[in-house]
């Protein structure tokens, strides 16, 4: 065999390679479409992250400015003689 | 479809999924690691489905691409083979009697690590055999199989590539050797005991000189291929393959480049060494072809820190192979290191960075700008329904042409990476000059001198910078992946169909038409890929695309498929075969073949072809590709340095991400600031490499380790540089602006600005897997820094006097206004919580916070002792003389400058401001207290001032009745005749307290202590009534207060509202009638929020004198001492001669302090100041003493005396110069007259004696006005406790 090619049943190839090109198309649609749902779900989760991390900031905020009213509302019924007196 | 797959995906965009997030790090997520197109997924077996009798070479061709996988990994044993000589133990002399035991463990450890290389012998051995095999069988000039293919050629060079860096790399590592001979030693002690050791010891002699011959791997394969001789055809090809593919360099990314640029040297080593004449490889190649691609490229990677140079290996083979050695032309080429210095430059200039950066940011920038349009384009044609399929073609063509332009630059920007890499190690840097002048003397290891100095700042910018267009462009492509790629299907698809179904009928109807069996592969290329039914399908379903042109018979719809990897590679096969034939020993080029029975247009338009068809392979594996183009894991590797260096490993000062790290923080650029997180993607990229490619758990363990270190010191660097930043951008606001705009040198207090909002927004930064909070953590750090910066303030200010208040406020609100700014970016606790919490003030019922304790024990140690008044310019100053009191103080803490200002300059103007405040006390200072103080802790402050007096009062009680003992029976007046002279001699006589002088003066010093506080009260209340003022002026027009005619204030109506309530209310009512309104409950409160306003702005309109109080207070205390210091005459009548009154005592004492300041240098006013009028007179008028005082006092009545005498002397003598000795003296007492009769005047105006009636102080601070109250102590109690 001096030359490389000759398919040697060419029309069953090409029917074959025809249906081939078609199964592809529906596998790709569905792999895509997989793949897309994927990145839906990476960035959905990205943007949930950094919605919580905002507000664990203003929980972080908020916790810090209740510890501070605790202790202030804590030193003032440890001396409830002198709020008595103004009541 | 059943299934709704496309609407339901469609849906999931209607999702908001905004993020606040800037892009500034690399792409971190790879939606699928292993690799898709580029080689097969299901290694070629489809195939055979083509019936191309491609089976043999399949199955080779498998067999290949297996060798190169297991190839790569004993790669990567060997590159990240570490010493385990120096790890072993040695044993001490009292257990040398186990030695037998410690070499058998010795051996054991050993024995595994060999094992591994004695695999890697193995495996070369038959790698090499395997491909020598497959090429002999493949170049078979009479052809039973069909075969090599193109990918074939390409499995055949990375094999080799794979062999070669085996070699080299074996031939780098110095401690493998050293390992083995150890290893030897131990067997040798080991085996003694063993039997039948022969064949082990011949084995371990193989290996040793395995492992000691240089290119052993490389030699073996030379006898492997030349066993029998017929490859020189097959190397031939490989050459031309490879010189073409590198000559076009279109469809090869970096990596294949590199492939080829590697094995090329080797190629032509071996092609030149066997026994026919090597000229027939010139023929086909010329020599001067292979010379400029060598010359090209003098150093090629090959490890992260190991490059080669195909001028050093060609000289180093041709020791090994005669024949080569002829070949003179090749081997003159000069290798990297004996380059002349004038070409190195030439090289240098090439491979650095830096000379190409302006460039590659043009093209970024440009890239990034046309990348995004036609990706909008593309989101515009998706949202949109009928599109026109000319538009459709056209942007799905953009984008395809956008993504490969896009991997050619990636492609092209990391090679430059590599290369300036690889070119940095083969030049180490020669004059280190050490920046710190600690590490002159240490000696520089070789990593350091070709990483570490090897990089000057301006290249370690342009790496950055280079580094982060890398990254961004990666993750701009990365991002797009799944909204592109059916786009590129399609594209492709149109491609290929274009192709075989138009371009080839054309070729099969003109010039192949006589030519049957080169019209068949044509024909065999379009059965195996054309798609003739694609326009059916689609039209049939009825989707998107309408009106048919079927009558055109070029015409077909895009099917969004890609072509599989095995019809790339048959196709490719198919062109291959046509263009040579099927010959391997067809002379000349692939393509630029002039003897082709193939018209040159044809030609053409095959190879354009041909190399698209490798390019469709790495755009259909796209997420691959981005990876592998965008992946810089190899700046962090070092295993080779380290090896050589014989360390564990090296400083992160030496490690290229970390380096590139600090210096953008160091830099203070603002134009790479925002790339601060790329080189991490760095260590993202290699601890990947470690754990995938290198497999090796220790390497990532040290990546792990360096980032996390790293990690700390960058987030702790930058939030140093952070608030350096605020806290001088608040300095800079706060200084004055007209003075700076007059000043010549005053844009160096002003600060460039930088932008850390994008940095601050990172939410998620991700690092080797895991998701970091940058912005929690700057937050906490900056929570933490403020707080350490109040309490440093506060320390400082403990560490100097009172002054120095002026000063505090000032950096206090520097950093307030630097919180101010830093709040619009980051949430950080408020300036009053923190402020609060270091003062120690946050408890509801205690007001004394620690500045106010501080002032006041600062005023009761330092001040009232050591200060004098100075009545004029109503200032307190330093007495000159050596203080009384010796104080005690912490020294100045020591901080960063970003603690005062942020920079030096800053701190310079700010500095030189407070120094105009540092040496006295006056009405700034008290403005300061106030401020500082605030209405919570003032009143604390006033109480301690006036305990201070009353306490003062009853320790001088017993002095003072120690002092009126002390006093003769009676005193009577001054005697005239006598003159001043006779005046003073009987003063003298008359109050002989002289053994009581220190008592003396123990009474001032205290007397001037309560008139320095009164005074201080007095200077308080100045201010605070300004303050008052402002407040009202602000206030009134709100609560409807207008002057009324008698100076009263009157409201403006009568029982109804003020016009703020007025206001909100009108306002609250129309917004609520509204019925658009949608809250209208919040308005309401609004409306009630303004009602308590009122409320409370009204209570505090009373305001009273702080001074008025105090003398009140004073008055009080002395009361309890009426009957002693004021005894009520019994006669009834005025007592002159036996009062021992307090007037009286007073008296004596200043009679003798003026006299004394007047003899003894060191003045006793300079000891005392003004304030001693001030305290003696208060209390005097306070006693209702102030006429007998004016009338009786001793220096009064000198003063007196001297008048008349004056007068009759100038009658008579005419003689001004006659009080010679009493001129001072009388100067002094007539200056004491004056003060004396201001302070009366003050108190009579601001303390009427008649009704005793004062002020008192709410616990607010705000002063209830003129309130009659009993004049007793206890009616002060409104004031909180000093212990409270």
């Amino acid at each position: 065999m001096a030359r490389a090619g000759g398919i040697t049943n060419a029309v069953n190839v090409g029917i074959a390679v025809q249906a081939d090109w078609e199964n592809r198309e529906f596998i790709s649609h569905i792999s895509l479409n997989v793949r897309r749902l994927f990145d839906f779900l990476v960035q959905f989760e990205a943007t949930t992250k950094s919605k919580l991390a905002s507000l664990n900031e203003k929980l972080d905020v908020l916790e810090r400015k209740l510890e501070l009213l605790e202790v202030q509302v804590g030193t003032a019924s440890a001396n409830p003689s002198l709020f008595a007196r103004d009541a | 479809m059943a299934v709704p797959v496309e609407e339901a995906i469609a849906a999931l965009s209607t999702f908001s999924l905004e993020d606040e997030q800037a892009e500034i790090q690399g792409p971190g997520i790879w939606v699928s690691t292993d690799s898709g197109a580029t080689d097969s997924p299901v290694e070629y077996s489809d195939v055979s489905a083509y019936r191309l009798s491609l089976s043999e070479d399949t199955k080779a061709l498998n067999q290949l691409n297996a060798l190169i996988q297991e190839g790569k990994e004993m790669g990567s044993v060997l590159y990240t083979y570490r010493s385990c000589v120096k790890a072993l133990p040695q044993l001490p002399d009292s257990m040398k009697q186990s030695q037998a035991d410690l070499y058998l463990e010795t051996y054991q450890v050993l024995d595994l690590e060999m094992s591994r290389l004695r695999e890697i012998q193995r495996w070369q051995a038959s790698a090499a055999a395997k491909l020598a095999a497959d090429m002999q069988r493949f170049s078979r000039p009479e052809r039973r199989i069909n075969g090599p293919t193109v990918t074939h050629l390409w499995s055949m060079l990375k094999l080799l590539d794979t062999l070669v860096q085996l070699d080299h790399l074996k031939n780098a590592k110095a401690s493998i050797p050293n390992d083995f001979s150890w290893y030897k030693r131990t067997f040798t002690q080991v085996s003694v005991q063993w039997h039948d050791t022969d064949s082990m010891r011949e084995e371990l002699d193989d290996l040793q000189i395995f492992l000691s011959t240089r290119w052993a791997i490389l030699l073996n394969l030379h006898v492997e291929m030349f066993r029998v001789n017929n490859v020189e055809d097959i190397l031939q090809v490989l050459i031309v393959f490879a010189v073409e593919s590198l000559e076009l360099d279109f469809a090869l990314l970096f990596p294949e480049r590199h492939i080829l640029l590697r094995v090329l040297p080797i190629l032509v080593v071996l092609a030149t060494s066997s026994e026919k004449d090597s000229e027939s490889l010139y023929k086909r190649v010329k020599i001067n072809r292979l010379i400029n691609i060598f010359k090209n490229d003098p150093v090629i990677p090959a490890f992260p820190d190991l490059h080669l140079s195909p001028a050093a290996i060609m000289k180093e083979l041709s020791i090994y192979f005669q024949k080569f050695s002829t070949q003179t032309r090749l081997l003159s080429l000069p290798s990297p290191h004996e380059l002349p210095s004038r070409e190195a430059q030439d090289y240098q200039r090439h491979y650095l960075i830096i000379n190409h950066i302006g460039s590659i940011r043009a093209e970024h920038d440009d890239f990034a700008i046309r990348f995004s349009s036609s990706m909008n384009q593309l989101l515009l044609l998706k949202s949109t329904d009928s599109a026109d399929i000319d538009w459709c073609k056209e942007v799905k063509g953009n984008i395809y042409d956008m993504v490969v332009e896009g991997f050619q630059l990636l492609s092209r920007w990391t090679a430059r990476i590599w290369e300036q890499c690889a070119w940095k190690f083969s030049r180490p840097c020669k004059d280190i000059v050490p920046s710190e002048s600690q590490e002159a003397s240490a000696s520089f290891s070789d990593y350091e001198k070709v990483v570490r100095y090897n990089y000057s700042a301006e290249e370690r910018k342009a790496l950055v910078e280079l580094v982060s267009y890398i990254k961004s462009i990666g993750s701009m492509m990365q991002c797009s992946d799944t909204l592109v790629a059916d786009a590129l299907w399609e594209t492709i698809h149109a491609e290929v169909q274009d192709f075989v179904q138009n371009t080839l009928a054309t070729m099969l109807r003109t010039t192949f038409r006589k030519k049957k069996d080169l019209s068949r592969i044509l024909s065999d290329m379009r059965t195996l890929s054309a798609d003739w039914m694609a326009n059916t399908s689609k039209s049939e379903s009825g989707s998107l695309q309408q009106g048919g042109e079927e009558s055109k018979a070029n015409f077909f719809y895009p099917r969004p498929v890609a072509p599989t990897a095995a019809q790339v590679h048959c196709l490719q096969f198919l062109i291959y075969e046509l263009v040579s034939g099927g010959n391997l020993r067809k002379p000349g080029g692939l393509f630029g073949n002039s003897g082709s029975e193939i018209p040159v247009n044809d030609l053409k338009q095959l190879e354009t072809f041909f190399y698209k068809l490798s390019f469709f392979l790495h755009i259909l594996d796209y997420s691959v590709t981005v990876a592998t183009l965008t992946d810089l894991g190899f700046l962090w590797f070092r295993e080779f340095y380290l090896e050589s260096s014989r360390v564990i490993q090296f400083p992160i000062e030496c490690s290229l991400p970390w380096m590139l790290v600090d210096y953008v923080l160091e830099s203070h650029n603002a134009g790479i600031l925002e790339s601060v997180l790329m080189p991490f993607d760095i260590y993202n990229d290699s601890a990947q490499q470690a754990l995938v490619s290198l497999k090796q758990r220790f390497l990532y363990d040290e990546i792990e380790a360096e980032v996390d270190h790293c990690f700390d010191i960058f987030v702790s660097k930058l939030c140093d540089s952070i608030f350096t930043y605020y806290k001088s951008w608040a300095a800079s606001e706060l200084l004055d602006t007209s003075f700076l705009f007059a000043l010549d040198n005053g844009e160096k207090y002003s600060v460039e600005p930088m932008r850390f909002t994008a940095l601050l927004k990172m939410t998620r930064v991700k690092l080797l897997g895991r998701m970091i909070d940058l912005r929690s953590l700057i937050a906490e750090r900056m929570n933490k820094v403020f707080r350490d910066n109040i309490e440093f303030l506060f320390d400082r200010f403990e560490s100097q006097d009172l002054c120095a208040i002026v000063e505090l406020e000032n950096l206090l609100d520097i950093l307030k206004h630097a919180h101010g700014l830093l709040s619009r970016d980051l949430s950080i606790d408020s300036f009053s919580l923190m402020l609060n919490e270091m003062q120690e003030n946050i408890s509801l019922v205690s007001y004394c916070s620690r500045l106010a304790s501080q002032i006041w024990s600062e005023m009761q140690n330092d001040f009232l002792p050591n200060f004098i008044l100075c009545n004029t310019t109503q200032r307190f100053i330093r007495s000159s003389k050596v203080p009384l009191v010796p104080i005690q103080k912490p020294s100045v803490p020591y901080a960063k400058p970003n603690f005062y200002c942020g920079t030096q300059d800053l701190n310079a103007a700010h500095q030189s401001f407070a120094r105009l405040h540092s040496g006295f006390f006056g009405m700034p200072h008290i403005f300061s207290i106030v401020r500082l103080l605030g209405s919570r802790s003032l009143p604390w402050l006033i109480r301690a001032l006036l305990d201070h007096i009353s306490n003062k009062i009853a320790t001088l009680e017993p002095m003072i009745t120690g002092l009126q003992e002390a006093l003769p029976k009676s005193i009577g007046l001054l005697p005239f005749d006598g003159g001043v002279t006779g005046c003073m001699r009987l003063v003298k006589e008359q109050l002989n307290w002289g053994t009581k002088s220190q008592l003396k003066a123990e009474v001032l010093r205290g007397i001037k202590e309560i008139g320095s506080v009164l005074y201080w009260l007095g200077l308080l209340d100045i201010v605070l009534r300004e303050t008052d003022t402002t407040h009202f002026m602000q206030t009134a027009p709100w609560l409807g207060l207008l002057p009324g005619a008698d100076g009263q204030i009157l409201h403006s109506q009568d029982g109804g509202e003020s016009p703020i309530v007025n206001l909100f209310k009108s306002a609250t009512s129309v917004i609520v009638s509204n019925p658009g309104c949608p809250n209208p409950t919040s308005f309401h409160t609004l409306s009630k929020q303004a009602e308590a306003a009122d409320l409370l702005y009204k209570a505090n309109m009373n305001t009273g004198s702080v001074l008025e109080y105090a003398l009140a207070f004073t008055s009080a205390a002395l009361d309890k001492y009426c009957s002693k210091w004021s005894a009520v005459p019994k006669t009834g009548f005025i007592d002159i001669t036996t009062s021992k009154d307090f007037y009286r005592i007073y008296s004596g004492l200043q009679i003798w302090y003026l006299e004394d300041s007047v003899r003894v240098p060191p003045s006793s006013h300079e000891v005392l100041g003004d304030s001693v009028a001030w305290g003696g007179c208060t209390i005097i008028y306070l006693l209702g003493q102030q006429l007998h005082f004016e009338l009786l006092d001793f220096s009064y009545q000198v003063l007196n005396v001297a008048e008349v005498e004056i007068a009759s002397i100038t009658q008579t003598h005419k003689s001004p110069h006659f009080f010679q000795g009493w001129d001072g003296l009388l100067e002094v007492m007539k200056k004491a007259r004056r003060l004396n009769n201001h302070v009366f005047s003050m108190l009579k105006a601001r303390c009427p004696l008649e009704d005793k009636t004062a002020c008192a102080i709410k616990q607010s601070g705000a002063p209830l006005h003129r309130i009659k109250f009993e004049n007793t102590v206890s009616a002060f109690e409104t004031l909180p406790q000093k212990e409270a």
